[in-house]
């Protein structure tokens, strides 16, 4: 189910973690997707701009190379047709002193003779056939071709006049060489485009990323506590907005912790003053008691009851209330459990002094040991779970301390009816209410905040804590500490 | 002799309520409802214990301590409202020996009162000369010396650095300070030893960030090296 809202992407918190495991392919993140298209859009323009540069420039230097070479090839076969007009012509000669570059040799056939310019690299053979049958259909041609591995140009004039053929091969190697290096050069001008966009799309994605993640990183620490962290404005107005809204949210929820917490104190001094009063008062003329008329003794013990059941019930409210706030920090010290639940058992059981002190059974991997521990709100804790027996369980059957692997455990077992299965969790609620049947109740009243104080402390250490059955009968609190410093 | 107690409180009800059990407990009461009123009534006559509001309108808790110490090392029990916030090691640091943290029963308060009284009239059966460093403390009469001259300790102090010279090169944990310098059981904050070890090191240690003397022993407690 996603609660995410397609119009403003806003997705309900609820489904966080569903969201996130359900997407099994990996998405890009946003800068890397970025930067790829930055790198396709540039691959894409250096190579339209390479085959367009290469097509425009190979076609205009092979067209300037071929118009040479014709000029070339027919001034040259002007001047065999006049030197064959003489009689008797030396023909070898006659090739031998035309103005021929390096780069061409020519080939004469006339009347079935073959003559070529010195040194002979191409021989008549070797030119491609249907120029041959078209200089000899009596049109001037020319056709490009490749002589072991070397391009070439060939341009053939028919001579009829003197029953010739002139031919005229010139080597392209040299434009071969231009175009090779031109290909070079634009190939490496599209690696350094292509960089060039990465480079860019980096720079841009970052930039553009940029605000969210300074907003992550304020919001990273303000979740830590440092509720002054802002966000600078942004010089850009479009990017401004996110700041802008930032900052106001963070105001606005600095606002409300602060109002929470004076709230908080507030109400702690308030109610602290009167109940002081009250308990005092309370005491006094609980002392005074024996003076008193049997009604009025009564009402006096009523009083004190309730008086310090509110007492306690406003301390433990105070004390959640800190809690939610997130102000609870666990004041670590080197405590030895054994003595610390003994302590903690002895004043918890001292509130109403009916029988023999708890013994406490502690295991022999335990005795000894010292743990990192907030000793008051360990107290508390072992306190909370006793007076709980002791109020609702049927009364304390028994506190014991034992080692399980890396953790050591404090059972307090009750002597109850249990906890049924369905109240197990529940139990450990703010004023949770057990049936009637988890535990005969002496004052009628909810279980109030002892159970999830207890568990809110445990939770602060690292710990677990739950209910289950004693064996033999009754309930177990079963309370789980790191035996390690964490 | 009954105790005299100053008790410095502005909530009326809860001064009145206080004197009362105080009463009951057979000390003797003095009341102000103010800093100034407190400072005034403490001139006029010695009183053996002083319990402060640290919350208290114009001159506060903290300020009143600072003034009290300045002329006398009278006992000061301050009263808070929270006990696990800073207040707590402020109002000890501005001179406090104990606290209490309201809502408070009436048997908490007098066996504060009575930890105090206990201390105050009978000095620990200790050596009657102790000398440790350029220190010398004579228990019976009191006293502290450094090189020759006297300084001056709260009671609380001299207690503290009593037990800590009788027992030289031997760690004393923070809960054996609590019992045995302000009788606390197993219940006692160790920063009340904390803030006073801080507050000792001023006066007897030549460099109180770097102690010579009064070691603390990390996770255990601290220790006296002559």
């Amino acid at each position: 189910m996603t609660a995410s809202d397609p119009a403003t992407g806003v997705t309900g918190r609820r489904d966080r973690s569903g969201e996130g495991r359900r997407r099994s392919r990996p998405r890009l993140g946003l800068r890397t997707r970025v930067t790829a298209a930055f790198a396709l859009g540039a691959l894409g323009l250096a190579l339209l701009l390479s085959l367009l540069t290469y097509t425009l420039s190979s076609t205009y230097l092979l067209r300037q190379r071929e118009a040479s070479a014709l000029r070339q090839a027919f001034v040259n076969a002007r001047f065999i047709q006049a030197g064959l007009r003489a009689a008797d012509p030396d023909v070898p000669e006659l090739l031998g002193d035309l103005e021929t570059p390096a780069t061409s040799e020519s080939l004469l056939e006339r009347r079935g003779e073959r003559f070529a310019s010195n040194p002979v690299e191409v021989g008549y053979d070797d030119l491609p056939d249907g120029l041959r049958d078209r200089v000899a259909g009596g049109t001037a041609a020319r056709q490009r071709f490749r002589l072991a591995g070397s391009p070439r140009l060939a341009v053939g004039v028919p001579l009829p006049a003197v029953q010739a053929s002139y031919y005229e091969v010139f080597s392209l190697a040299e434009l071969d060489r231009t175009l090779r290096v031109l290909t070079g050069s634009l190939a490496a001008g599209a690696v350094v485009t292509v960089l060039l966009g990465v480079a860019l799309g980096r720079w841009v994605s970052g930039q553009a990323v940029r605000p969210l993640t300074d907003a992550g990183r304020a919001a990273r620490s303000i979740s830590h506590g440092r509720l002054d962290t802002r966000l600078d404005p942004d010089p850009d107005p479009d990017l401004r907005v996110l700041s802008v809204a930032f900052n106001d949210m963070v105001d606005a929820l600095e606002q409300r912790i602060e109002r929470d917490a004076r709230f908080a104190s507030d109400v702690s001094h308030e109610l602290r003053s009167p109940l002081t009063t009250l308990t005092t008062a309370v005491e006094l003329l609980h002392a005074r008691r024996a003076e008193l008329p049997a009604p009025a003794a009564e009402s006096v013990d009523l009083l004190r009851v309730e008086v310090e059941r509110f007492q306690r019930m406003v301390l433990d409210l105070l004390e959640i209330s800190r809690m939610d706030a997130g102000e609870a920090e666990l004041a670590l010290e080197e405590v030895r459990p054994e003595e610390l639940v003994r302590q903690a058992v002895r004043a918890a059981a001292a509130d109403p002094p009916d029988g023999p002190p708890q013994e406490v059974a502690v295991d022999d991997q335990v005795a000894g040991l010292v743990v990192q521990a907030d000793k008051r709100r360990l107290v508390r804790v072992v306190a909370n779970l006793v007076d709980n027996a002791e109020r609702h369980g049927g009364g304390l059957a028994g506190v014991s301390l034992i080692r399980a692997g890396d953790h050591i455990r404090i059972l307090v077992d009750d002597a109850g009816p249990g906890v049924p299965e369905a109240y197990r969790r529940r139990i450990f609620e703010r004023f949770s209410r057990a049936p009637a049947a988890a535990g005969a109740r002496r004052d009628g009243g909810g279980v109030g905040l002892g159970l999830a104080l207890a568990a809110e402390h445990v939770h602060l250490h690292g710990g677990e804590i739950w209910v289950e059955d004693r064996p033999g009968g009754g309930a177990r609190f079963v309370v789980e500490l790191p035996a390690a410093p964490r | 002799m009954r105790t005299r107690v100053l008790l410095i409180e502005d909530d009326e009800r809860i001064r009145t309520a206080m004197r009362m059990a105080l009463e009951h407990e057979g000390h003797k009461v003095e009341e102000a409802a103010s800093g100034e009123e407190g400072l005034g009534v403490f001139a006029d006559q010695p009183v053996d214990v002083v319990l402060i509001d640290l919350m208290l309108p114009g001159v506060d808790g903290f300020e009143v301590c600072r003034s009290l110490r300045r002329t006398s090392d009278v006992p000061i029990i301050m009263v808070t409202a929270r006990a696990d916030s800073h207040d707590v090691v402020a109002g000890l640091e501005a001179g406090a020996d104990d606290y209490l943290t309201k809502p408070f029963v009436p048997k908490e308060l007098s066996a504060r009162i009575r930890a105090l009284m206990r201390r105050a009239r009978s000095g620990p059966p200790a050596p009657s000369r102790l000398t440790f460093g350029q220190i010398e403390v004579l228990p019976e009469e009191g006293v502290t010396r450094r090189a020759g001259e006297e300084v001056h300790l709260t009671r609380t102090e001299f207690e503290l650095l009593c037990e800590l010279a009788a027992n030289p090169n031997r760690v004393l944990g923070r809960e054996e300070l609590l019992e045995r310098v302000w009788g606390y059981d197993y219940f006692g904050d160790g920063r009340l030893v904390d803030v006073h070890v801080r507050r000792l090191r001023t006066k007897v240690e030549d460099d109180p960030a770097e102690p010579r003397h009064i070691v603390t022993i990390r996770g255990m407690g601290y220790k006296l090296v002559p």
